[in-house]
């Protein structure tokens, strides 16, 4: 049961993957304004999408986590936040790329930009206090309390971001939303390319999943078995 | 100041006589009373030694020290610059001494003591809360004075109005740093987590508390810096009331 659903969602995502390559690269009409380097929003904006959908999860497993107590919440929690980072570094990269033949200039203190930008430090803490802690069940509840304390200040984040730069007239005005999807063709391109990621995400964040509780499963047994030993020592 | 701090066990026999019969009102006088006995003892400890002040002042000074060589005393940016070295001292201070008020706890397993202790975890959070913010207001006080001096800025109105918008950002700074400081002090290499810890998620308040002192201490009323303010205020209620809750999960040991 459990290998055919891992295969189902590879092979789904690999063929929404690839469906979605071949809309951006050859069915999609190229932008008038930007030229060819607009095509890579496609990617852009599903990596934001399935960023916040990983930090999402990492709130709302921490909170079940602290509310139920069982292991595999906070398993999933771990699990999509390493997504999450992935996926949030993604977009400032693609973003990157895009902005500096676009806007002259590789980063720019733009609301969205610093937003994101913040989310990426917060979850990068929270990977670093996983990986400096290592494993056990007060590591787990911090992680939980961690999670959901970040998820907290997202809007506080995005309104003092947004005040911050209406105070400071924004230098750039050009905003990729603005830019509008014209063609119904690049509608469909994004919306099979955010299907692909999603699908992507879904599958990736599975075997992330099993990997975590196998590890679980084996400290589990290894502690039991160096139980058994000292007692058959005794 | 000594009678404060003098710890007596008389509490008791006036929260048993005013609040018989209602348990709402006996539960928050038992609540306050625990909240007061932490926060005089650690002050007591901080008065008999004296060691976070003396950290918290010098670290803070040394900020400002550096704040001054790097961008010079004078020059038209003086308010920014000066606002800026106001929260990076801050901040520093802040984890600094929100993690002393929590590792004088840990030294000895004494914090094992104040769980067996008839006191709910969260009063305890809130105890260990004023006691961050007393130490941030001493550094505060320190920094604010150094500051005008440093900075050769007027003893004045500017100076007055700065006090709310500091203190609205101590208030959220030491709910943030007793929170995680109590994470960060029971892991490895904890000390040097807690800032990358507090710092992103500190930066809302830091944005409107930055902004906020620099319009003020370039002369502008605090009608002027309301919205500042409003965001402070929510950030501060937020991660209060987040602590509160959360705070249970963190101190507990399996």
């Amino acid at each position: 049961m459990k290998g055919y659903l891992s295969v189902t969602l590879a092979t789904t995502s690999c063929l929404a993957m690839l469906a979605a390559l071949f809309m951006v690269f050859v069915y999609v009409p190229t932008e008038v304004d930007q030229g060819i380097v607009q095509r890579i929003f496609y990617f852009h904006l599903p990596c934001a999408w399935v960023a916040f959908l990983a930090f999402g999860i990492v709130a709302i497993a921490g909170a079940l986590y602290l509310w139920l107590g069982h292991k595999i919440w906070d398993e999933l929690g771990y699990a999509a936040a390493e997504l999450g980072m992935v996926f949030c570094t993604l977009v400032l990269v693609t973003g990157s790329i895009w902005a500096k033949p676009i806007w002259g200039t590789w980063w720019t203190w733009d609301s969205r930009l610093t937003t994101t930008f913040i989310l990426w430090l917060l979850y990068g803490g929270y990977l670093l206090l996983r990986a400096f802690a290592g494993d056990s069940d007060e590591i787990a509840r911090f992680a939980a309390v961690l999670g959901i304390v970040g998820v907290l200040d997202v809007p506080v984040i995005i309104i003092s971001v947004r005040l911050w730069r209406t105070i400071h007239p924004a230098v750039l005005l050009t905003r990729q939303g603005e830019h509008g999807l014209q063609d119904p063709r690049m509608v469909a391109t994004l919306l099979v390319s955010l299907g692909a990621f999603t699908i992507m995400f879904i599958w990736l964040l599975w075997l992330r999943l099993t990997t975590l509780r196998l590890r679980t499963r084996v400290a589990m047994l290894r502690r039991n078995l160096a139980l058994l030993e000292a007692g058959a020592y005794r | 100041m000594a009678a404060f701090l003098n710890f007596s066990p008389a509490g008791g026999d006036q929260s048993e006589g005013a609040g018989r019969g209602n348990p709402f009102f006996r539960s928050l006088l038992a609540m306050l009373e625990g909240f007061g006995a932490i926060v005089r003892k650690d002050l007591r400890l901080e008065v008999r030694s004296g060691e976070s002040t003396v950290a918290l002042v010098s670290l803070s000074i040394l900020i400002l020290v550096v704040m001054v060589l790097a961008f010079g005393p004078g020059g038209a940016r003086r308010a920014e610059v000066a606002a800026a070295a106001l929260w990076i001292a801050l901040i520093f201070a802040g984890t600094l001494g929100a993690t002393r008020a929590l590792l004088a706890e840990r030294e000895s397993g004494c914090i094992r003591g104040l769980l067996l202790s008839p006191v709910e975890p969260a009063t305890i959070y809130a105890a260990k809360l004023a006691v961050a913010l007393i130490f941030m207001a001493e550094a505060g006080v320190a920094v604010l004075v150094v500051l005008v001096l440093f900075f050769n800025l007027e003893f004045g109105g500017g100076l007055l109005r700065l006090i709310p918008v500091a203190l609205l950002g101590a208030v959220g700074l030491a709910a943030l740093c007793t929170l995680l400081a109590t994470i960060s002090g029971r892991v490895r290499a904890g000390a040097m987590l807690l800032p990358v810890l507090v710092v992103p998620l500190f930066t809302p308040a830091l944005i409107a508390g930055s902004k906020a002192s620099a319009a003020v201490l370039a002369g502008q009323p605090l009608s002027a810096v309301a919205t500042w303010l409003k965001l402070l205020c929510a950030f501060d209620v937020l991660f209060v009331a987040a602590g509160y809750l959360l705070f249970e999960h963190v101190i507990l040991e399996d």
